[in-house]
């Protein structure tokens, strides 16, 4: 018995390098200290419920199973890990992490990692790089969803130290190679930080930055020419799971390459926290304006000459932004602890009640100035007036909203956590002219073990 | 205990959130709660004073008719001015000299013989034509040969076939605008409609003929494809000075102020149109030398009812006409005294002795449009002096480029708003039933945001007894038994008249586009809505409109026809 309860402690510190991936430790750990291995098997489910008030477009109150998923994970040795995790909130299956990790420490205690499978983009935002079970609201900030990466197939270097972060890979843009036409696209991306945490609190800064070149797209065939045609949307939700209604959106048609820039900082105590971060996001664009041109000669009255078609149709680099900054206050429980390995703030700490608070900026509205936009054509006329066969509108009216959000958490034990938000959302968009106010009460019941 | 309460009472806030959620009240995007619930913007005090020009539940003869006679002619024209319509509805294009036509279809095809006579080449009389012409006094003006052909090949470069912008108006008066309408339409055929006598080739035959002689275009005998000079004269109670051939007599010549230039330079002279001390541009398709004359073209019509209707005109496709045709058109009304941004009418009544007299009123010409470059140049040429609509259309999901294409509160709302920006008045919306079966934009909820927008609303077209009892009175809300959210705007008693008992109907319109006159009519007299001294006011709440002067007797429509000269047969 002894010699298993000894395993079980082992194997429980030896997890606490990977901690990032269970927002508990699981509960059923069987280790094998003969062939060194450790598996673990553990279960995560969230459960919402939300009240809508809105001023226009209802959105649909009710509740939801917003996470439910098994997680199970192995070491060998002092190296080697493989995690895996399934998901099967709102009644389908997801792929959710799998990746394997092989990590050692130098003789300066740096610990360099590479891993390699499905999981999070370094550069997809501090939040996105957060279990949300480990989160302080009910959602991730709604511009980490419409500007941030998730998930992805690709193969990451990461360098730490208590000092330094140096997390970077190479990914591809579509882990099952499903794209209609082109090739799967590359992505590299990067996170970088300097931090220094001590048993008090303490904090990090750094950046991140991603470059994605967009390979796969939908081709289509007219007067003898075959066409890609690529496109990058861009969305969040309304920061719940309830409702999945986008209000903030967009579609780039003809997206070619994708610069994201971050910015982040974390600071905390044993009390509290701040944390923040800012995003940018440049798409360029590139169309084989020449096939185009010539497949829109399907009429008497076709375009002139090319040179009068380019100037009616132009393409535009867009730029998009949004930001967050969040802050909790525990009013009792466990100290807040700082995840070493992903260099993110941990989840509440055993029984306790905290206090937080947050407000999101997303705009992607990326407008040019003097255009007008009818909301009956859903059209923006870049002559400022409506015209019967305007030149093409380079406008993105994707959406600028506010959103501010009150929460209360409350942790009854290791397992199991309510959570209660209020959430205030300004939005400012084009297409919907009444949509400006929203409020929203949500509820959370989670365990995990 | 603390823990517990603490505890219970975190589950209890989760279920009070859950079960909160689980209302009888299910919601849904709701046109009509949406229609509700839109602010739309309201016509200012301004557009207001011009919307008061246009009388309440005028009557608009749709292209004259298009079921009793040939669409947008003389005989159209003045059978609806008879019939004592309050509008006589026609579309405006342009001439390649320049003169601006009513003319529905943006080519001559459907309504003209001109496959037959002109084939899909530049006329063959063209350069005839240019050998024959003459200044007002009647001295040939001798273009040489060389001339003639070095504008003859620039206009091979430019020529659409069909297209009215490519023919000069002399040309198409050798058409036959009315024969087509016998072929398709068996059971209203006149005689007197088509071509007279000699076939369809006559005015081609005989034009070749007097060419060669050196004398000029010979003109067909039957139905024209009519100038919106023309329009107006029909307006007046006037007709067409014919010949004794049964051939209109419109002498044309090229104005002296181009005498010494060539056919070249006088292309290259084209000259601008002038509003109001402000030039818009020469369009170096259309070419303005040639004069008609107009002014003595017309003889009283010895059948004129004595009504005076006004005229109702659409600006038409944008990319087929001069981009100066709300200009030509603001001169053109101005020369035939019909412009009232240059000669007031104030204090006319609509209604006269029992006649229609609404021709003599500010509201004796109302602007229409779908295309939106026309709502701009005619904001800047009107500056929303003069009545204007704004005609809707959708074919969703489909998508044509002057489409609503959410015709939803949202883009209704959205397209009210930008309208009034431009100067209009009116929403003119499509209204669904046979035979066109256009899509149905007229319904309740629409007409009341129109309504409550300010805006009169002229629904087209009517063709039968179900639209027009539809649109005035029994939708929805039949004899009060199903009471709808827009009732506040749209629900009218109408008090007794001699013709009528009066009653309260739903009534979802201000004015209707028909083909049928004689039904429309006829259907407002027998419910009060016409000939009526005291009807309520819908956009002046607590006064009242009086048509009590209308016509209260609608003339046997075919009748009428036999009457004005085109009999059964």
């Amino acid at each position: 018995m002894k010699k298993y309860i000894l395993a079980a402690c082992v194997a429980a510190i030896s997890m606490s390098g990977f901690a990032q991936d269970f927002d508990v430790d699981p509960t059923l750990n069987i280790s094998n200290e003969e062939k060194k291995v450790n598996f673990t098997v553990g279960a995560r489910f969230m459960a919402d419920a939300a009240l809508f008030n809105t001023e226009f477009t209802p959105l649909n109150s009710g509740a939801c199973i917003s996470d439910a998923r098994i997680r199970t994970s192995m070491k060998y040795g002092e190296n080697w890990y493989f995690y895996a995790d399934f998901g099967f909130g709102n009644g389908e299956f997801s792929q959710k992490n799998i990746f394997l990790e092989y990590s050692t420490k130098d003789a300066q205690k740096a610990t360099h990692a590479v891993k390699v499978g499905y999981y999070n983009d370094p550069a997809g935002t501090m939040a996105r790089q957060t279990s949300l079970g480990s989160y302080h609201f009910i959602s991730r900030p709604g511009s980490s969803e419409a500007l941030g990466e998730g998930r992805a197939l690709g193969v990451t270097y990461k360098y730490s130290t208590p000092k330094i972060f140096l997390y970077q890979g190479l990914f591809t843009e579509n882990q099952y190679n499903k794209i209609e036409s082109g090739f799967n696209g590359v992505t590299v991306s990067g996170r970088w930080l300097y931090r220094n945490i001590n048993q008090h609190g303490g904090g990090h800064v750094g950046a991140s930055a991603r470059f994605a070149h967009i390979g796969g797209g939908e081709e289509y065939t007219t007067k003898g020419s075959t066409i890609l045609k690529k496109t990058l949307s861009l969305s969040q939700s309304m920061e719940t799971y309830v409702d999945d209604d986008s209000f903030v959106n967009c579609e780039l048609p003809w997206a070619n390459n994708v610069i994201d820039l971050g910015g982040e900082a974390l600071w905390f105590g044993n009390n509290y926290f701040i944390r923040g971060e800012y995003k940018h996001k440049v798409v360029t664009k590139k169309r084989d304006s020449y096939k185009v041109f010539i497949a829109a000669q399907d009429n008497i009255d076709g375009w002139g000459t090319y040179d009068a078609w380019l100037t009616a149709n132009p393409l535009r680099t867009n730029h998009f932004n949004g930001a967050y900054l969040e802050a909790g206050y525990k009013i009792f429980g466990g100290d807040y602890k700082y995840d070493m390995h992903d260099a993110v703030l941990g989840g509440m700490n055993g029984k306790s009640l905290e206090v937080v608070g947050r407000v999101n900026f997303t705009d992607l509205n990326d407008i040019v100035d003097g255009e007008y936009y009818s909301a009956g054509r859903d059209q923006y006329y870049p002559d400022g007036y409506m015209a019967d066969w305007p030149y093409a509108s380079s406008s993105v009216g994707g959406g600028r909203i506010i959103s501010a959000t009150l929460g209360l958490n409350y942790s009854f034990n290791k397992y199991a956590q309510v959570m209660l938000d209020y959430t205030y959302s300004n939005l400012k968009k084009d297409a919907r002219p009444y949509d400006k106010n929203f409020h929203q009460v949500q509820a959370r019941v989670q365990f995990s073990f | 205990m603390i823990k517990k309460i603490l505890n219970l009472g975190a589950l209890g806030l989760l279920a009070v959130a859950s079960f909160s959620s689980c209302s009888d009240e299910q919601q849904f995007t709701d046109f009509n709660t949406n229609a509700k619930k839109i602010d739309v913007q309201v016509l200012n005090a301004e557009l207001s004073k011009v919307r008061d020009y246009v009388p309440l539940y005028a009557v608009i003869a749709h292209r004259g008719s298009t079921f009793w006679a040939p669409e947008e002619t003389e005989a159209s024209w003045r059978w609806a001015r008879d019939m004592g319509a309050d509008y006589l509805e026609s579309d405006l294009q342009c001439t390649k000299d320049g003169v601006v036509l009513s003319l529905h279809d943006d080519n001559l095809k459907r309504t003209t013989n001109i496959q037959s006579v002109f084939s899909d080449q530049i006329p063959e009389i063209r350069k005839a034509f240019y050998r024959t012409l003459t200044w007002e006094d009647g001295t040939p003006c001798n273009f040489s040969e060389e001339d003639i052909e070095a504008c003859y090949q620039a206009e091979l470069t430019d020529y659409y076939s069909y297209y009215p912008r490519n023919y000069y108006y002399a040309e198409l008066l050798m058409l036959d605008a009315g024969t087509w309408f016998n072929e398709d339409n068996i059971e209203q055929a006149r005689s007197a409609f088509g071509q007279q006598g000699d076939g369809q080739y006559d005015a081609l035959e005989k034009t070749l003929e007097s060419l060669k002689s050196g004398k000029g275009v010979v003109y067909s005998k039957g139905q024209y494809i009519s100038a919106l000079a023309d329009q107006i004269a029909y307006a007046e109670g006037k007709m067409l000075k014919r010949d004794a051939e049964g051939r209109r007599i419109l002498p044309y010549y090229v104005k002296n102020q181009y005498k010494g230039k060539t056919l070249k330079e006088i292309y290259a002279a084209s000259e601008a149109q002038v509003v109001e001390g402000v030039e818009y541009g020469h369009q170096g398709r259309y070419h303005d030398f040639i004069e008609y004359d107009f002014s003595n073209a017309y003889v009283d019509d010895p059948q004129d009812s004595g009504n005076r209707p006004g005229i109702y005109i659409e600006f038409k496709e944008s990319w087929a006409q001069p981009k100066n045709i709300e200009a030509r058109v603001y001169n053109e009304l101005a020369k035939w005294g019909w412009n009232i941004c240059t000669q007031d009418c104030t204090g006319q009544p609509f209604y006269k002795d029992g006649k229609v007299n609404v021709g003599r009123t500010n509201g004796k010409v109302i602007l229409q449009t779908f295309s939106f470059d026309s709502v701009e140049r005619v904001f800047k040429v009107f500056k929303g002096r003069i009545p204007m609509c704004y005609l809707l259309w959708t074919d969703y999901p489909g998508d044509y480029a002057t489409d609503i294409k959410y015709d939803t509160p949202e883009g209704v709302a959205d397209f009210i708003k930008y309208m009034q920006d431009k100067g209009c008045h009116i929403i003119g919306p499509a209204i669904s039933g046979a035979p066109n079966n256009y899509p149905e934009m007229n319904c309740p909820w629409q007409a009341y945001m129109v309504r409550k927008a300010g805006m009169l609303n002229h629904p087209y077209s009517f063709d039968s007894q179900a639209q027009i009892t539809k649109y005035m009175g029994l939708w929805v809300n039949i004899w009060d038994t199903n009471p709808t959210e827009f009732d506040d705007l749209t629900r009218i008693t109408i008090p007794k008249t001699d013709y009528s008992d009066g009653g309260t109907w739903n009534i979802y319109m201000d004015g209707c586009f028909t083909n049928r006159t004689e039904m429309n009519l006829t259907y407002m007299i027998d419910h009060g809505m016409r000939c009526n001294k005291a009807l309520p006011n819908p956009f002046h709440p607590g006064q009242t409109f009086d048509n009590s002067q209308a016509p209260s007797v609608v003339p046997d429509a075919g009748a009428l026809l036999t009457k004005l000269g085109y009999p059964r047969n």
